[in-house]
């Protein structure tokens, strides 16, 4: 049995069907990416893991470690060890960044970690990822660029140690630079302890992190399945040829 | 001496008994006298009123409450910090208790009960006492209500601070009034804080439980040219108490002002954070924060006006409410013909956390001049679910959340003013109602929801 096993997932927003059946295995220790055209469905599919409101599951299952997910609330599968880092972080004002990272760390380990531990960590991360110490003034994504919002991500991820990572477009509207800074923090998260779910749209994060398998989604559906080099070819051939593959 | 039937003999009896200047005595009977044409407010006529109805919510027919307390009053926020700074403590319409530090003493910072200061400190006090409320017949408090004259008229024992020019008073200063007996209390408190100088007044104010009372207050605070003056009032009555309040600012050339009004307790609390801008140049910022709980109610009125060019002013209030709860924001923001440069901005937000709670909101402009550049807002919500996914997608329930969610609302507020013991001090008067309160009737927004959902469109 697979860490993560999704099971023909239906999942509706608003009343209109997103995912039409989708089954995926994830084990810790292994990344996989998956891909798709905007609309495929991706981010449905990593906002039903987190447990978003807005996402209801209509049919399926989402087990993590034999435990179903479904039923739990977002900060239930957090503190299991789900973690997503979201394509658009919302701002959240007056929140302090560092009490709120301070709070989560003490939510998921489920232990009072010492203010001089957690804030001697806390530098320590930031500093891989290249964030300026002046963040801890700020509120929580509070008049962060776009790139500062994805890597405050990561650094997130880096502090709260989950075992099941799901990366929602952490690549999108990064230059080369920043998708670097944060595929390299990335990578130093990987290990047997610790699951990868890339998404993406585009394969230029794939270049930096090497995924075990690389899935194809269109339509609520994923429509092939393959190692690293169906990236390459999608790269080519675009999603548009592997569709009319799929249903030809 | 009834508050509704004030007399002149009863006037001018306790005005000889506590020794007072005879100016001081004619200023009261001038007062009084008004008073005498004066009705008490009416709802359905007056447009300051309109929103809060005096009748319903305010009870005049009370004793006034002079002296005679023996309590032992809580500590102060000042007394809670490890600091050397001056204090001064009202309880039950007398001041018993004064402290200032020998150093701040030695360079001339005055902190005294107003009655010894109208002998001691006569040429200040009688330049200043009242001029912001009626006593100056041109005056912006000229045309000021019952409410006000009654104030002035017959206050019992209040607070002079005087803060002699150039003199920079690092730890804030102390004034608390403290309420114990039933009946109503006239507490006065005066501020001059001279050219250059820089001092911040902590006002505290405090009840024991279950006590009917109401308190009919007047603030003045003069900020003469280049002072900087930061006045935080913190209104944490128990919920009974009846508290009026006109927190005056007259701020003059270059000078800068911040208040900040923290509102959590009494029944009904009618708040009137006011500052004229009378010097050019002249800056104030206005702050409020509020948390109005089942059958609390609260009217907030600041009031800026624009009496000199180049003067700039930016208020912001933030409220929150739960419970069968009502909150008024009155603001007010008025630009002589003569204040060109005039930079203005007015703010009001507010949270409506539980089913039931009423928030009003108006701010309200009124320009004669051209020249100058205004804005102002209102907005009224509930938390918003986003905040609270994403909050909880990293680990913290749900109820934690909501409390960081709440915090961080009003932090935007509190961390404008970096004063000692003050963010800390509000934020713990707000937990404590918010402990109080279910946290899973807590109401969230989840329009903003769809926003993320977005893949349904493409």
């Amino acid at each position: 049995m697979a860490d993560l096993e999704i099971r023909d997932l239906t999942v509706e927003v608003d009343g209109a069907e997103i995912l039409r059946g989708v089954t995926l295995d994830l084990e810790k220790g292994k990344t996989i990416a998956l891909m798709g055209p905007n609309g495929s469905g991706k981010s449905t599919l990593a906002y039903a893991i987190a447990g978003h409101p807005a996402y209801d599951v209509t049919g399926g299952t989402i087990t993590w470690q034999g435990t179903d997910l479904i039923d739990l609330t977002p900060d239930e599968r957090a503190r299991l060890g789900v973690f997503l880092a979201m394509q658009y972080p919302v701002e959240v004002p007056g929140v302090s960044l560092t009490n709120f990272l301070r709070t989560a760390v003490n939510a998921v380990s489920g232990e009072d970690v010492p203010v001089r531990e957690f804030m001697s960590r806390l530098r320590t991360e930031m500093q891989e990822l290249g964030v300026d110490e002046s963040f801890l003034q700020r509120s929580v994504n509070e008049g962060f660029s776009g790139g500062e919002k994805k890597r405050f991500e990561i650094l997130q991820a880096a502090l709260l140690r989950p075992q099941l990572a799901v990366l929602d477009e952490t690549d999108s509207g990064l230059d080369v630079d920043a998708l670097k800074i944060v595929a390299e923090g990335v990578n130093r998260l990987r290990g047997p302890e610790l699951g990868v779910l890339i998404i993406t749209h585009y394969t230029r994060i794939l270049r930096y992190i090497t995924p075990d398998e690389v899935h194809v989604m269109s339509a609520g559906r994923i429509i092939a399945s393959g190692g690293p080099e169906l990236a390459d070819e999608l790269e080519e051939r675009g999603y548009e040829d592997l569709k009319a593959a799929a249903i030809g | 001496m009834n508050l509704d039937a004030l007399t002149e003999d009863e006037l001018t009896r306790r005005s000889d008994a506590a020794g007072e200047p005879s100016w001081l005595r004619d200023r009261r009977l001038a007062a009084f006298k008004r008073t005498l044409d004066q009705a008490w407010p009416d709802s359905r006529k007056d447009e300051f009123w309109r929103s809060t109805p005096f009748d319903r919510r305010f009870s005049i027919d009370r004793e006034v409450v002079d002296g005679g307390a023996d309590a032992s009053p809580p500590a102060t926020l000042l007394d809670g910090l490890d600091l050397e700074a001056a204090q001064a403590r009202v309880v039950d319409g007398a001041v018993t208790e004064v402290s200032v530090p020998t150093d701040l003493a030695e360079q001339g910072l005055v902190v005294s009960d107003l009655a010894s200061a109208a002998r001691d400190h006569a040429e200040v006090v009688r330049r200043a006492l009242g001029t912001l409320t009626t006593s100056d017949p041109d005056g912006t408090g000229a045309g000021e209500d019952r409410t006000v004259a009654v104030n002035d008229a017959a206050w019992t024992d209040g607070v002079f601070v005087h803060v002699p020019a150039e003199l920079e008073v690092a730890t804030p200063i102390g004034v608390h009034v403290h309420v114990t007996e039933p009946g109503a209390h006239l507490p006065r408190i005066l501020v001059v804080v001279e050219r250059h100088a820089r001092a911040t007044i902590y006002l505290e104010h405090t009840s024991v439980d279950g006590i009917d009372a109401l308190v009919d207050e007047v603030v003045e605070v003069i900020a003469h040219d280049g002072a900087e003056v930061q006045l935080a009032t913190l209104q944490s009555w128990a919920d009974e108490v009846q508290h009026l309040s006109l927190q005056k600012v007259q701020a003059h050339r270059d000078a800068t002002v911040r208040t900040l009004s923290v509102t959590t307790g009494g029944a009904t609390v009618r708040l009137r954070p006011e500052c004229d801008l009378v010097g050019p140049g002249a800056e104030v910022r206005p702050l409020g924060v509020y948390f109005a709980d089942d059958g609390q109610w609260f009217d907030l009125q600041p009031y800026v006006r624009h009496l000199a060019p180049h003067a700039s002013s930016d208020v912001l209030f933030k409220g929150a409410l739960q419970g069968r709860s009502q909150t008024v924001f009155r603001g007010n923001v008025f630009v002589h013909r003569d204040a060109v440069g005039t930079a203005t901005d007015e703010n009001n937000k507010s949270l409506i956390l539980t089913e039931g709670a009423h928030a009003d909101s108006t701010p309200f402009l009124e320009i004669e001049c051209a020249d100058i550049t205004a804005g102002h807002g209102s907005a009224t919500g509930q938390i918003d679910a986003r905040h609270l996914f994403y909050l909880q997608s990293r680990g913290i329930p749900r109820e934690e959340a909501l409390r960081l969610i709440v915090y961080g609302f009003f932090r935007e507020v509190l961390t404008e003013l970096d004063l000692p013991g003050l963010e800390d001090a509000a934020l713990a008067a707000i937990e404590g109602r918010i402990e109080a309160a279910d946290l899973s009737s807590f109401q969230v927004n989840d329009a903003a929801l769809r926003d993320l959902a977005e893949e349904v469109e493409a």
